[in-house]
């Protein structure tokens, strides 16, 4: 008698995976196992019962696995929560702010507002997908050199890795809230002054023009501190979002940003100096007098700053 | 009584798959007491199945392989039959580890009874 066909196939599928210096040792004695149980089994008909054999000895991919202890899981269970911990600090970190950092870099460069939320959300999906998978594939492997090795086991989960318990995070969103309307704000700004969206119909300009709603003036000038101020306060509103919480040192920061960019919008609103001129004399229906409305808002933009701050120092005291 | 029984799986099954993980240590035991004499794969899987001892040729066939690397079993290819057969017996390591086992499985044994005596 001779094994069959399908044994042989069986065979070689095992063994093809298993170390070079034991490859036949094993094919030998598979091959007289299959034999014995084939005729153990007394059919009559010998390819059914070799077919039945096969079959419950299973995939040849996960007997061979049997044989090695070879991980049949892309990332085992010792390495599962270390991979876990990993891609979701990675994730939750090093994603946003190059994601924000594109943003801005593609402001900066007056892209405008549709190509920075484009911008954004490529990044979003293409950085995630590699950070993501690079993590995996460094896990994967990590996972098959410590099989190799027989090191599995050896880095010992301590109580210093426990995490510290997260406070709830009271007024998170509204902060989250008050990060995107920093950046909406900064976005404006750059995008007025690029794109240049106002339409004014000629009664200034002469003819009909493209206009810039802000002082164009202002660029050279006071709306860098403004810019500053609000990159800064944007930085510290994510600070405080992934710190849950206001610290007073935090604070402080806030207030130093607050004042770097109230300050000078301020001055410049006092001096009715932020709007185009231009602007206003085409759009002077919407106003009545422009000195009411410039002292009001230059009011309103201190005493909005000036509570904010007092705020933030009250939360982190208390 | 609905709040007894789990409505995905029934008792018959949870009991099943628990009895297989009670089980799965105690091959490593029945091999090594069995191959204090020489035998070869199918026929200690027929003993130990004819014994109550409940194993797959897939698990059983590779746990030899790992017993013998470990060194508690050592191995023989005996030619002297039409078929050649791998027979394996245990090795002095292996009587250690059996006469532990065998410890283990009595203290076991006695601290499972004492703590189910109330339901019998």
């Amino acid at each position: 008698m001779s094994t069959g066909v399908l044994t042989e196939r069986y065979v070689h599928e095992v063994v093809r995976r298993l170390p070079p210096d034991q490859r036949d040792d094993i094919a030998r004695e598979l091959r007289a196992t299959i034999a014995d149980t084939i005729e153990g089994r007394g059919a009559d008909d010998r390819q059914a019962a070799e077919r039945e054999v096969l079959g419950e000895l299973g995939d040849p991919v996960r007997y061979a696995a049997r044989y090695t202890d070879r991980p049949l899981a892309l990332i085992g269970p010792d390495l599962y929560p270390a991979y876990i911990r990993v891609l979701g600090t990675l994730v939750a970190t090093v994603l946003p702010a190059l994601t924000l950092g594109f943003v801005l870099l593609e402001v900066a460069d007056g892209g405008g507002l549709g190509a920075a939320l484009r911008v954004g959300a490529g990044t979003v999906i293409g950085v995630g997908a590699q950070l993501v998978a690079a993590i995996t594939l460094v896990f994967a492997v990590t996972e098959r050199v410590r099989h190799h090795r027989g090191t599995t086991g050896t880095d010992r989960w301590t109580p210093d890795e426990l995490p510290d318990v997260q406070r709830p995070d009271r007024g998170g969103v509204t902060a989250l809230a008050a990060v995107a309307w920093d950046v909406l704000l900064f976005a404006l700004i750059v995008w007025q002054h690029t794109a240049e969206p106002y339409w004014a119909d000629g009664a200034a300009a002469g003819e009909g023009a493209y206009l810039e709603v802000l002082n164009p003036d202002l660029w050279s000038g006071w709306i860098w501190p403004v810019l500053a101020g609000l990159a800064g306060l944007a930085a510290v509103g994510v600070a405080r979002v992934a710190g849950r919480g206001w610290t007073v040192r935090l604070a402080g920061w806030y207030a130093l940003a607050h004042a770097v960019f109230t300050l000078p919008l301020a001055w410049v609103l006092y001096r009715q100096e932020l709007f185009n001129p231009d602007f206003l004399a085409d759009a002077k229906t919407l106003w009545e007098s422009q000195e009411s409305v410039y002292a009001g808002a230059a009011v309103i933009v201190l005493a909005m700053g000036v509570s904010s701050v007092v705020k933030a120092f009250r939360t982190a005291r208390g | 009584m609905p709040h007894s029984t789990v409505w995905v799986v029934s008792v018959e099954e949870l009991t099943l798959s628990q009895a297989q993980e009670l089980r799965r240590g105690t091959v490593v035991l029945a091999c090594l007491a069995l191959l204090r004499k020489p035998q070869y794969g199918y026929a200690l899987l027929e003993t130990l199945n004819d014994a109550g001892v409940t194993v797959d040729g897939n698990t059983l066939y590779p746990l030899l392989r790992r017993l013998e690397k470990q060194g508690l079993l050592t191995s023989e290819w005996n030619t002297e039959e039409s078929r050649p057969r791998k027979f394996y017996r245990v090795s002095p390591d292996g009587s250690r580890v059996r006469t532990g086992l065998v410890r283990e499985w009595q203290d076991l044994v006695a601290s499972i009874s004492r703590l189910t005596k109330e339901d019998e």
